[in-house]
């Protein structure tokens, strides 16, 4: 307190100074319009470069994500080129078409309307008829299977979701080759069941689970997930619980896949059902 | 003690009324602003505590923005003045210091002495007014002729107004 008192005895003509040229300045930057703006955008000039730096920096921060995220589309589109590679080697093709070649249609769409908490639960997403969505198409993301689109209007189409007691989903062990059926059992949303794997095969931990393109649906080789856990309990098969690839939380831009060939496969298996 | 701030507050009055009057309208090609009030800040007494000095600019440059109808600038640049002059007269005093109770003028240290001092105050006056009247970096020369001119012209009528003084 003392050392306080003597430094404003010391200083006190500075202070008085100090506190006068702030009233003066006070005066200047309100009383007239011009230095009022120049002040004001003085002002807005540093605190807006601050927040550009601050944006740059975030921006940084999250292009590791976005470079992930960027990198899992690549991978997912070299495959595609793959399989499209594949079917022009067959040997059976000698009539000039164009579009033969391509067995499935992509169509990019948001997911508008969410859930995971239920035991039924359905997405919408914002393309509907009208953008060439019909029911029956898959729905991905970048992470892997998402769901079946069930409904259409003219904008919109609803999905059902992988997390829907009713949904089952051909699906196969990459590794092996042995399919079995996906359905999920309404608990954990990052989990699903994987039923009729035979116990004499052997699987573990980590092994990946891809689509069988046996529905018509999914085209083949889609990854779903890996497996978890599993346990042999009682009769021929396995219970083997599959984590998800898809984070059913935070899906947000998906793609919809429609079979272009799936009329004629269909018409063909009916003959002979 | 009266008689000293009697004299003071007439020279006050005068030299605001001359301002404003006169050297207000003088319109010559924009850089001549003579800004002659700033005299009273120059001849107040040596001795005189630095608060006070400091409030005395600072009410002597409120009335100018009044008049002038630019609140704070006069204010602002009087204040800076009124707080760099004890400093001034240290650099400029002369060899056997300053006389007990003495004002700074003409008539006490002589022509060579209170033009040197006059000049630097006014200076030191007219930058700060100047700069902050266009309040920016750019034409930064341009300002500064404004500012030297306009000096000139307010250290000539200082050093008239005060040859009269001393001839009366």
């Amino acid at each position: 307190m003392r050392s306080l008192l003597n430094f404003l005895i010391r200083f006190n003509n500075l202070i008085i100074f100090l506190i006068l040229e702030g009233i003066t300045f006070y005066l200047i930057a309100t009383g007239n319009s011009y230095h009022n703006t120049r002040v004001v955008n003085g002002i807005r000039g540093i605190t807006q470069g601050i927040e550009t730096k601050i944006n740059k920096t975030r921006n940084y921060l999250s292009l590791r994500e976005i470079n992930e995220n960027l990198a899992t589309e690549n991978i997912t589109l070299k495959t595609r080129i793959e399989g499209l590679r594949k079917r022009d080697n067959s040997l059976f093709f000698s009539v000039t078409d164009t579009i033969f070649k391509q067995q499935y249609n992509h169509t990019s769409a948001e997911v508008i309307e969410n859930s995971v908490n239920r035991q039924k639960n359905f997405f919408t997403i914002n393309k509907g008829s009208k953008q060439g969505i019909a029911p029956d198409m898959a729905v991905t993301s970048v992470d892997g299977v998402a769901g079946v689109i069930v409904g259409c209007s003219e904008n919109y189409s609803v999905a059902m979701s992988m997390l829907n007691l009713d949904f089952r989903l051909s699906v196969r062990i990459k590794s092996n080759g042995y399919f079995g059926s996906l359905t999920w059992d309404g608990r954990n949303y990052r989990y699903a069941l994987l039923g009729e794997i035979p116990q004499h095969i052997y699987i573990n931990a980590g092994d990946t689970i891809e689509t069988t393109g046996y529905s018509a649906i999914f085209p083949e080789g889609l990854v779903v997930g890996t497996i978890d856990d599993f346990e042999k309990r009682g009769g021929d098969f396995y219970r083997i619980s599959v984590k998800l690839s898809n984070d059913f939380k935070k899906l947000h831009y998906v793609d919809v896949i429609g079979n272009l060939e799936k009329a004629e496969k269909s018409e063909l298996e009916k003959q002979f059902k | 003690m009266i008689n000293t701030i009697l004299r003071f507050g007439l020279i006050f009055i005068l030299l605001i009324l001359l301002q404003v009057l006169l050297f207000d309208n003088i319109q010559f090609s924009g850089y001549v602003n003579p800004y002659v009030y700033i005299m009273f800040i120059i001849l107040l007494p040596v001795e005189i505590p630095s608060w006070l000095l400091l409030l005395l600019s600072f009410g002597t440059g409120i009335i100018l923005d009044f008049f002038s109808g630019s609140p704070g600038m006069h204010s602002s640049a009087t204040v800076f003045a009124g707080f760099v002059r004890p400093y001034i007269l240290q650099i400029v005093a002369p060899r056997d210091g300053y006389e007990l109770r003495s004002e700074p003028s003409m008539m006490n240290y002589g022509f060579r002495w209170f033009l040197t001092y006059t000049l630097l105050v006014v200076l030191v006056h007219h930058t700060a007014l100047f700069y902050l009247e266009v309040f920016r970096f750019a034409d930064f020369f341009r300002t500064m002729l404004r500012v030297l001119i306009s000096s000139l012209f307010t250290i000539a009528f200082i050093v008239l107004i005060e040859y009269y003084r001393r001839g009366r």
